[in-house]
């Protein structure tokens, strides 16, 4: 009998979800436990297992489409079988470039069940049960659902293991046995620190996941170059000073997204994204900031910083880094961005290659500001100095008007202009 | 090692305990009448030859009065052992039992003991709604009195052995089908739980249950006969590849939890089997504390087979379908083990 895929609940208050990729194409077999789609909500990408083995048929949703939470979007279905019952839900509706109308779930809510062993079970080895097919009375996930998607990952015990084990705390749920039929003896759990071993592994998943695959593309799938100077920011420093005596909460990322902003407002090619087989250069600088958060690396974006006052540029990136680093950031703060400002200046880092956030022209490497020995007319001064690192797409420009647009924020850095 | 009957092994063990200390002395109706029965149901018969009437001493027909009695006599510096003809004339020493002997030790601060001992037969045997109920849960709700429900031969005399060395009053049920099916006094439908039981010394601690069958898929609590009933469903399930573990806690207060919780977590599935009516009962109690305790363990909800709410029927067609019978006991883990 067909399987149908289904949407997991996103959670408290989420009705829908994008969908943003498929693993998998129609036609294509699948195994129980296999990632079968990525549904985004606005707090991480999620990925669902195929809740049952077959082929993939009857995909209602396409990447990019709105999915509701319980939505059935596919079926899983034994060969030679078509999908027994066609979706009548009609779940997909556009997102984009459609304006978002949030229509909530017109649907009834549905209640799962699941028994209580069947929830610890699912808790223990780290399964969302309500993507299970439950096999009990009104549907409800056993623990015979759990075994079967994900059997015990457990390795038989000896009872003296399992002692010493209990004694010293050890963790046996993650020991590879290497007694007989892998059993895991004394010895695993006395000396578990195998040199060889990893310390953990983590699954390139969710925000990871995310990372992981733009980082790729934007390292191997762009023509990347890097620029560095260093520059003069002394005047840049004493500036923000007088602001912050003003009683403004401003920071170097607030003033480098203004300096950067109008310097690609006089070099617009800069400002541009990569489509297809087209370099699209837009008028509003909507400029991302690289933020280092628990969950991984988001780049929410401050969108027409041009028509923005410092104090104002200020408050929403306030706002925006606030979100990004509690969960709250939506992914239309995430996305659409028309260049990049990455910081490592708290790190202490004074120049690096970023990697360009795709499908952007380009990125901003900041290095930290340090007292250096500089230059000033015939002598030599201590001056406040800075490191920026710009790598560029050179299919969408060349090196001139790359080099040009840093050299301009350079000026305003050193106050020049 | 002798081998023999419930009713035949608590006489043992009285006698044993009669002969090893002086202070412990049996009352009741008829227990020790010339030519009777030895109680009601023969466990008695024969010690008032060995101890004479004065230690084997019967009493009117005052249920109240002899229970007030062996009470007085505990906290006197006796060990009385009394035997209520029917389990059903407790609820005529309630005062007795419930606001009396159950308290004392709290009320005196523990300055007074009332050690004593009141054997009840209960059960459906074909007698009707005043000689055939199933009533531990009226007394396992009374703080102060322990109970003990032995199901074999060997916890019967262990059981026995330990109550009267008890400074507490203790309630110990016996079930009339379960004394033998052999003797004048045998019931009709009886089953013979004859066991092996030691002749030296030994007592079965109170408040310890006893593993009756293993089994890894469903845990099965039953008492004096439902753990029988129990044990048959077993084969049977065994048959449609489900193994039941059964539970006998032989104590009912104290109660061996750690035992059943410990079985529940093995198995994740619990039926509880009761004689008694099901609202408010024994098994809601055992069931309550599963779902309390080891919830995180289950896999299903818990199940309680019990008697209707209705009084124990005469009529043995309906006495039938009062008592759960084997076929219930299937078809309820079946039910839950699907």
């Amino acid at each position: 009998m067909a399987t149908p895929v289904v949407v997991p609940p996103l959670g408290t208050n989420v009705d829908t979800g994008a969908l943003v990729t498929w693993h998998k194409r129609e036609g294509d077999s699948v195994t129980t436990g296999e990632p079968l789609f990525a549904v985004e909500t606005d707090k991480a990408i999620l990925d669902v297992e195929a809740p049952a083995s077959g082929i993939l048929r009857g995909v209602s949703a396409s990447e990019g489409d709105e999915v509701p939470a319980l939505s059935e979007i596919a079926w899983l279905c034994a060969e030679g079988e078509t999908p027994t019952v066609q979706s009548s839900q009609q779940p997909v509706r556009q997102v984009h470039p459609v304006h978002p109308v949030h229509q909530p779930n017109s649907q009834a809510p549905v209640h799962r069940f699941a028994s209580p062993w069947a929830r610890t079970l699912a808790r223990e080895r780290e399964l969302e049960w309500t993507i299970l097919q439950g096999s009990g009375p009104m549907g409800a996930v056993l623990a015979r659902d759990v075994e079967a998607a994900r059997p015990s990952p457990r390795s038989p015990v000896t009872p003296l293991a399992r002692r010493i084990a209990h004694e010293t705390d050890a963790d046996i749920s993650r020991m590879t046995g290497t007694g007989h039929l892998g059993r895991i003896t004394r010895d695993d759990v006395t000396s578990p620190n195998d040199p060889r071993e990893p310390v953990e592994t983590l699954a390139l998943t969710g925000i990871r996941g995310r990372i992981a695959e733009r980082m790729f593309r934007g390292a191997h799938e762009t023509a990347p170059v890097t620029l560095t100077t260093e520059v003069d920011a002394t005047s840049f420093v004493e500036a923000r000073k007088c602001i912050v005596a003003d009683g403004l909460r401003v920071t170097y990322n607030d003033m480098l997204l203004q300096v950067v902003s109008r310097a690609l407002r006089e070099h617009p090619r800069m400002n541009a994204t990569y489509e297809g087989d087209r370099a699209v250069v837009r008028r509003e600088t909507d400029i991302a900031l690289a933020v280092d958060t628990d969950r991984g690396l988001l780049a929410p974006v401050v969108r027409g910083v041009q028509a923005l006052a410092l104090p104002e540029i200020a408050a929403a990136t306030a706002s925006i880094i606030e979100r990004a680093r509690n969960g709250q950031i939506t992914p239309d703060e995430l996305h659409g961005s028309t260049f990049t400002i990455t910081n490592l200046g708290m790190f202490g880092i004074d120049a690096f290659t970023p990697i360009i956030n795709v499908p952007e022209c380009a990125i901003l490497g900041v290095g930290r500001i340090k007292p250096t020995p500089w230059v000033v007319g015939d002598c030599i001064g201590i001056r406040q100095a800075m490191w920026l690192s710009l790598t560029f797409d050179h299919r969408l420009v060349d090196g001139g008007p790359a080099a040009r647009f840093l050299h301009a924020v350079a000026q305003a850095i050193e106050g020049d202009r | 090692m002798a081998t023999m009957g419930i009713a035949e092994a608590l006489r043992e063990g009285i006698r044993e305990e009669m002969r090893r200390d002086p202070t412990v002395f049996c009352l009741g109706e008829d227990i020790g009448v010339k030519g009777g029965w030895g109680g009601a149901f023969t466990v008695t018969l024969g010690l008032v030859d060995e101890f004479g009437p004065e230690r084997i001493m019967d009493t009117p027909i005052s249920e109240s009065g002899f229970c007030g009695i062996a009470i007085g006599a505990g906290v006197t510096g006796m060990r009385p052992i009394a035997d209520v003809q029917y389990g059903d004339f407790l609820f005529c020493m309630m005062d007795q039992l419930a606001n009396q002997a159950a308290k004392m030790t709290y009320m005196a601060g523990g300055a007074v003991k009332v050690p004593m001992v009141m054997r009840a037969p209960v059960g459906s045997t074909r007698r009707g709604a005043q000689h055939a109920q199933t009533l531990e849960v009226f007394f396992t709700h009374v703080p102060g009195l322990k109970v003990v429900a032995p199901s074999t031969a060997y916890d019967a005399k262990g059981l026995l052995k330990a109550a009267v060395r008890d400074d507490n009053p203790v309630l110990m049920f016996e079930h009339k089908l379960l004394y033998g099916s052999k003797g004048g006094r045998a019931e009709k439908g009886a089953i013979s739980p004859v066991g092996e039981v030691p002749d030296e010394d030994y007592i079965v601690p109170i408040g310890k249950g006893a593993i009756r069958r293993e089994g890894r898929d469903v845990t099965i609590v039953g008492k004096l006969l439902t753990v029988y009933r129990a044990l048959a469903a077993t084969d049977r399930l065994a048959e449609e590849g489900i193994e039941a573990e059964v539970i006998d806690p032989r104590t009912l207060i104290p109660l061996d939890k750690e035992m059943i919780l410990e079985s529940v977590r093995k198995t994740h599935r619990f039926v509880v089997v009761e004689e008694d009516n099901r609202t408010h009962g024994w098994g809601a109690e055992i069931a309550a504390m599963v779902a309390e305790e080891a919830f995180w363990w289950l896999d299903a909800p818990p199940v309680r087979v019990s008697a209707p709410d209705v009084p124990p029927p005469f009529a043995p067609g309906l006495e039938e379908l009062y008592v759960p019978s084997v076929e219930r006991v299937v078809e309820a883990v079946c039910r839950l083990v699907a």
